[in-house]
């Protein structure tokens, strides 16, 4: 397809990693919830992370972006590496890591407002546009996650008249029109119908030219599908990580193999 | 294949339940037409409420209502200045409770982490909420009348603020707490701070349900009489100033009501009529407010 694909071919950690994972320990107050992490996420990969409920996968994913802040009682110890920063440390500005780290969300979460608005109230927390680049920047959002033709002629109705898959794919417009480098997805098909969800999958792949991406999925058929590379999460730790193809056909771990074997989860 | 040309008659698995099934039905029927005759007795009430007052106080009505203040009897008077009085007030009320008690109420379902201020607040305010209205004039009374020696428009004012604030206050938390956690993480994830989440997105996901509350609240102000009593104390003249006595709808039918002057107790029906169409138009915005707005996440 084209070249970037090649420069990051499969399971080659070369390159330096979008984002690193260093010893990461999580608490949910007393809960212990990821026991060191050490993970890397290559630049303009699909890395799914995989695991029975409860595993810590959505608890990761939540670290990358500071998510945990918002509740008193939860915090994180190691390094999250990205641009040469540990996240984690204090004094870091959360809403321009949030920025540069977008985040999708399992249940669609269109704002009580216009399409138009929805996709601009992103932007605006971040960048002053004149009205025309604002205007192109929706747009282009709007075709890049392929709901332009759908919605062009109703910008400013509410986003709520939009169906699950249409406001799904809404919110990664939303999320790539801030221009992260990295996009998170949690679970971003589980409520969705299944051709709306070979349409976000066909979308990821088309993401992943321009961005790195971190998927959380329970469904294993969609991380064979959609990932490059594959980590497996149970009871708090990694067990596995490798490419998805390796992890599907010859896992090493017997907690792996179980776990895709269907044995358990 | 063929369709089949007849088709079985009603077996007996609908005999199922037997007796059991027949008292089931009964009871079914028995209850739902209490809730009707129950019903039927409130809508009654309302609209005989309703009855009397237009029959009664349409006669009253005039333009002379509204342009003329109160007068002796059988001047010819108005309700202009209570009309006029009962307006300010509330209106003012609203405008000083509507942000104080959105803004408690958004400190309560925002910041507070149910820490020990915001129970006390909650505990305070849910008192409030319930606290006899004449209490609240005596308090005004007290700490704004009697310092001032003199009654006012402003004490008026300031009492309907207390009884107006504690219900913006709970709708408003009330509202911002059905707000989905899935929608303030994903305005949060975009890099919104927290003050432009919660004005930018939760305020406006949960405005027509906040809209409805001042509403609400208007509609129960505007019908207060105990609190205005020791606090804008009436006036019988046209008098807009907060610094003086000030007519109000209530308690001029509150003295008119009660008065030996036949043309008296007609422009208290009057007056009764105007509040009780005013607030009835009031309930029935909230309620096409919320019924168009509530949906709105």
């Amino acid at each position: 397809m084209n070249k970037i694909i090649m420069d990051n071919s499969m399971g080659q950690n070369t390159a330096v990693p979008a984002l690193a994972i260093r010893d990461l320990d999580f608490w949910y107050g007393e809960n212990h919830a990821l026991k060191s992490i050490s993970l890397d996420f290559p630049t303009r990969q699909v890395t799914g992370m995989i695991g029975p409920s409860g595993c810590g996968k959505s608890t990761l994913l939540r670290c990358l972006n500071r998510m945990y802040d918002l509740y008193p009682g939860q915090r994180a110890t190691g390094e999250v590496v990205f641009d040469g920063r540990n996240i984690l440390a204090p004094g870091l500005d959360v809403n321009v890591l949030r920025s540069r780290i977008g985040m999708v969300f399992q249940k669609p979460t269109p704002f009580p407002m216009s399409i138009y608005d929805n996709i601009a109230f992103g932007v605006r927390l971040h960048e002053r546009l004149p009205r025309a680049d604002m205007d192109q920047r929706v747009e282009s959002v709007l075709r890049r996650v392929a709901l332009w033709p759908e919605v062009k002629d109703r910008l400013n109705a509410s986003a709520a008249a939009l169906s699950g898959g249409q406001q799904q794919r809404l919110c990664i417009a939303r999320t790539i029109a801030t221009r992260p480098e990295i996009i998170l997805l949690d679970e971003p098909t589980s409520a969705l119908d299944p051709i709306s969800t070979a349409r976000i999958e066909e979308l990821l792949d088309e993401l992943k030219q321009e961005f790195s991406i971190a998927i959380v999925t329970h469904n294993l058929q969609q991380a064979a599908r959609c990932a490059d590379r594959v980590a497996f999460f149970y009871m708090g730790e990694l067990v596995e990580v490798d490419t998805a193809d390796r992890m599907f056909t010859a896992p090493h771990a017997k907690r792996t193999q179980d776990y895709i074997t269907g044995r358990f989860g | 294949m063929s369709v089949q040309k007849t088709l079985p008659e009603a077996g007996r698995g609908w005999q199922r339940g037997g007796a059991q099934a027949m008292r089931r039905r009964l009871v079914e029927r028995l209850v739902s037409m209490l809730c009707n005759i129950a019903t039927v007795i409130v809508l009654f009430v309302l609209f005989s409420i309703l009855w009397t007052l237009v029959t009664r106080g349409a006669a009253g009505l005039s333009l002379n209502t509204f342009l003329h203040s109160t007068g002796a009897p059988g001047s010819g008077g108005g309700l202009a200045n209570a009309i006029a009085g009962s307006c300010e007030q509330t209106g003012l009320a609203a405008l000083i409770g509507t942000p104080v008690g959105m803004m408690t109420g958004i400190y309560l379902s925002e910041f507070g982490q149910d820490g020990r201020v915001v129970q006390l607040v909650r505990f305070v305010s849910d008192m409030l909420l319930s606290v006899p209205s004449i209490l609240v004039g005596l308090f005004i009374y007290l700490i704004v009348v009697e310092p001032a020696g003199h009654f006012s428009g402003m004490a008026g004012t300031l009492s309907l603020a207390v009884l107006f604030i504690p219900i913006v206050v709970r709708t408003t938390e009330d509202m911002l707490r059905l707000v989905p956690r899935a929608m303030r993480e994903a305005a949060y994830a975009l890099g919104a701070p927290g003050w432009r989440v919660i004005l930018g997105v939760c305020l406006r996901a949960a405005r027509g349900g906040i809209m409805t509350g001042i509403l609400l609240a208007l509609a129960r102000i505007s019908g207060e009489t105990a609190p205005l009593l020791f606090t804008s104390l009436g006036n019988l003249n046209w008098s807009t100033s907060l610094g003086a006595p000030m007519a109000s709808l209530p308690v001029t039918i509150y003295q008119y009501a009660g008065s030996a002057y036949d043309d008296w107790v007609q422009m208290a029906w009057t007056g009764a009529l105007l509040i009780t169409v005013a607030v009835l138009a009031t309930n029935i915005l909230a309620r096409w407010w919320l019924t168009r707005n509530g949906s709105a996440q």
